[in-house]
């Protein structure tokens, strides 16, 4: 599928992960340790996403190892499902290429409490309302505007300005990671293009494998916990998975048009460009930091008003209010991030950036940063699949804790390139095959929904078995499709 | 002349061309034929001057690209021609094109960025040679 499969060493660990020895590049300061197995891995070899592990390997200050989660699939500079830690007392780096051009992007789910008979009847008109109402697309403009000023605030308090507009509640807050704000952003920092390209976008879906779903509820794995965010056997649920859209890319790429120097600056060897970075201590750094941190809360933000638009749908089209409904948010999580967190590394517990580019955060029962009304359970993780098979609500384990920097999967990965999906759904109606499935899907580009096909990703049910086994994070619940709408 | 090439999340653009010019000409082609479905319906009746300045020549092409999507993503702006002159400082261009009317465009991509990864360009025995990898 890549341009190139993977010949380096791949030494097996355990049943669930796989080790490339620092000794495979000179330079590596770290071993890669990637989450798989034997099924998955020979898929893995396919591309040069094995590499990707091994070159992130150079950057100073990375601690323990070079992390891949079972979702890994070649991305540019950072593999897809890459997790690294830098510890900024031992000259660590902060890498805009760590998190990606789509900086908090993220998946949340809400719950309501209809269930699969009373959906079914209207799901098509379900449906097309939601793809009226929501903005799809590309270069589709939202229905909210901010100004300049407005704006500001809302990159500096992130979900919690909403709340002050009216257009979050206090719950909503509760149940994002970070209570959808992270402090110490910086407005001030941001391009004028960067706050150009966010004024009209917030509240906008965006395209590529951007998604809003109507899912239903298939199968539970863990009841109390599924009681805990209450879950139960056939609930239709509503799965988003968007991030900063343009105001984030911008942010990203004026970091790395900024950084172009700073490697020579600061004598770092790296063997991608992709892989630019500054230390954390740094002008560069901490101009990137503040930032990011602005782009991140302008992601929560576009989440809550994604779902607030969706929870609007419902409630025109079942004839009730979104709180009778009971369209309360299970949770927020974001899988392209960097956050400074406190981990044990080699027995010392420190402070340390944890880059998840493509990961989730899954921090185990008891951590301080969960929700009370989770504390017993673990941090909801939750992962969406394809639009034809499944997605899946998790929680963190304690096994996140010690192998991972507490960290699980963030989705299937690709199996097949864009080109290659393409290729394959020639001559085919992929909207009405999976309508002979059940799943009523719109999309601004039929191009697009050919990329974003079924078979196009791994099956999300081998790489949640991976992290289940692993002890990242544990099965609560499959939910299947039965509505989507993308760009 | 371009074509796209396999990236697993991403979408390849590879360009050939016998001069630098029209190899920096065709590069541009190929970031708007992946936003757009049919690039020869989008009508030249605006134009668009840039000055781009650099000396890496991999630079030069990732600046010229950056900034044609970020004239796409601010004003909506479809480019389907395009003329450019290469110096040893920099570039100028000009591209052709019409603001996007959704009755008779249809996008197909989200370009989220122009990346480093892959970075290209190089001359060969038949002229010259350029990849990128955008991000989708």
């Amino acid at each position: 599928m890549g341009k190139d499969t993977f010949h380096g060493p791949l030494e097996r660990v355990d049943a669930c992960c796989w080790r490339i020895p620092k000794s495979y590049k000179q330079g590596m300061r770290v071993d890669g340790l990637i989450f798989t197995d034997e099924r998955l891995l020979e898929q893995l070899k396919q591309d040069q996403a094995p590499d990707q592990v091994a070159n992130v390997a150079f950057l100073p200050g990375i601690q323990h190892a070079s992390l891949a989660m079972p979702d890994i699939h070649w991305g540019y500079g950072f593999c897809i499902g890459g997790v690294c830690a830098t510890d900024p007392n031992e000259g660590g780096v902060i890498s805009p290429g760590g998190v990606g051009y789509d900086i908090n992007c993220g998946v949340r789910l809400m719950r309501s409490n209809l269930f699969y008979r009373d959906v079914k009847p209207h799901l098509r008109a379900l449906v097309d309302d939601l793809f009226r109402n929501v903005p799809t697309g590309v270069g589709r403009s939202g229905r909210y505007s901010f100004d300049k000023k407005e704006l500001r605030c809302l990159l500096n308090e992130g979900s919690l300005y909403l709340l002050g507009r009216g257009l979050a509640t206090p719950s909503d807050i509760e149940y994002t990671e970070a209570h959808g704000r992270l402090d110490g952003a910086d407005p001030d920092k941001l391009s004028d293009r960067a706050l150009v390209r966010g004024t009209d976008q917030c509240g906008t879906l965006g395209s590529g494998n951007h998604f809003l779903e109507v899912q239903v509820v298939d199968q539970i794995f863990d009841e109390v916990a599924a009681t805990a965010m209450g879950l139960e056997k056939d609930m239709i649920c509503v799965m988003i998975h968007s991030g900063s859209r343009g105001l984030g890319y911008q942010v990203c790429d004026d970091a790395l048009a900024s950084l172009r120097n700073a490697p020579k600056k600061y004598g770092i060897e790296l063997p991608d460009r992709q892989l630019a970075c500054a230390p954390i201590a740094s002008p560069e750094g901490e101009h990137y930091i503040a930032t990011m941190r602005a782009a991140a809360n302008f992601a929560w933000c576009n989440r809550q008003l994604l779902m607030q638009q969706a929870r609007e749908v419902f409630a025109s089209v079942f004839g009730r209010s979104w709180q009778e409904l009971q369209m309360n948010l299970i949770y927020d999580v974001c899988h392209n991030i960097a956050k400074f967190e406190e981990h044990a590394v080699d027995g010392k517990r420190k402070k340390v950036w944890v880059h998840r580019k493509g990961a989730t955060r899954a921090f185990p029962p008891e951590h301080p940063e969960i929700p009370a009304m989770y504390r017993k359970i673990g941090q909801p993780v939750i992962i969406p699949g394809d639009m034809g098979r499944a997605s899946w609500v998790l929680v963190g384990q304690p096994g996140s804790m010690e192998k991972t920097f507490g960290t699980t999967c963030h989705g299937a990965g690709r199996a097949m390139s864009r080109t290659a999906a393409v290729k394959d759904a020639a001559g085919r109606r992929i909207d009405k095959e999976l309508e002979a499935r059940g799943v009523i899907a719109r999309a601004q580009s039929r191009k697009g929904l050919a990329e974003e096909q079924p078979k196009a990703y791994k099956n999300v049910d081998d790489v949640v078995e991976v992290v289940h086994r692993a002890g990242l994070s544990k099965k609560v619940a499959r939910m299947r499709p039965i509505g989507v709408i993308k760009g | 002349m371009y074509e796209t090439f396999d990236h697993t999340a991403d979408l390849g653009l590879r360009i050939c061309a016998p001069d630098l010019n029209s190899l920096f000409a065709e590069a541009a082609r190929a970031l708007f034929a992946a936003l757009v479905e049919n690039l020869d319906a989008v009508k030249p009746t605006r134009r668009l001057d840039l000055v781009v300045v650099g000396e890496d020549r991999e630079y030069l092409l990732f600046d010229w690209l950056k900034e044609l999507l970020y004239h796409f993503n601010a004003e909506h702006l479809l480019l389907s021609r395009f003329e450019v002159e290469v110096r040893s400082d920099g570039l100028q261009g000009s591209g052709w094109g019409e603001p996007f009317d959704p009755a008779r465009h249809e996008l197909t991509h989200e370009v989220k960025a122009i990346t480093y990864h892959g970075l290209l360009v190089e001359q060969n025995d038949d002229g010259w040679l350029a990849e990128v990898i955008v991000d989708i």
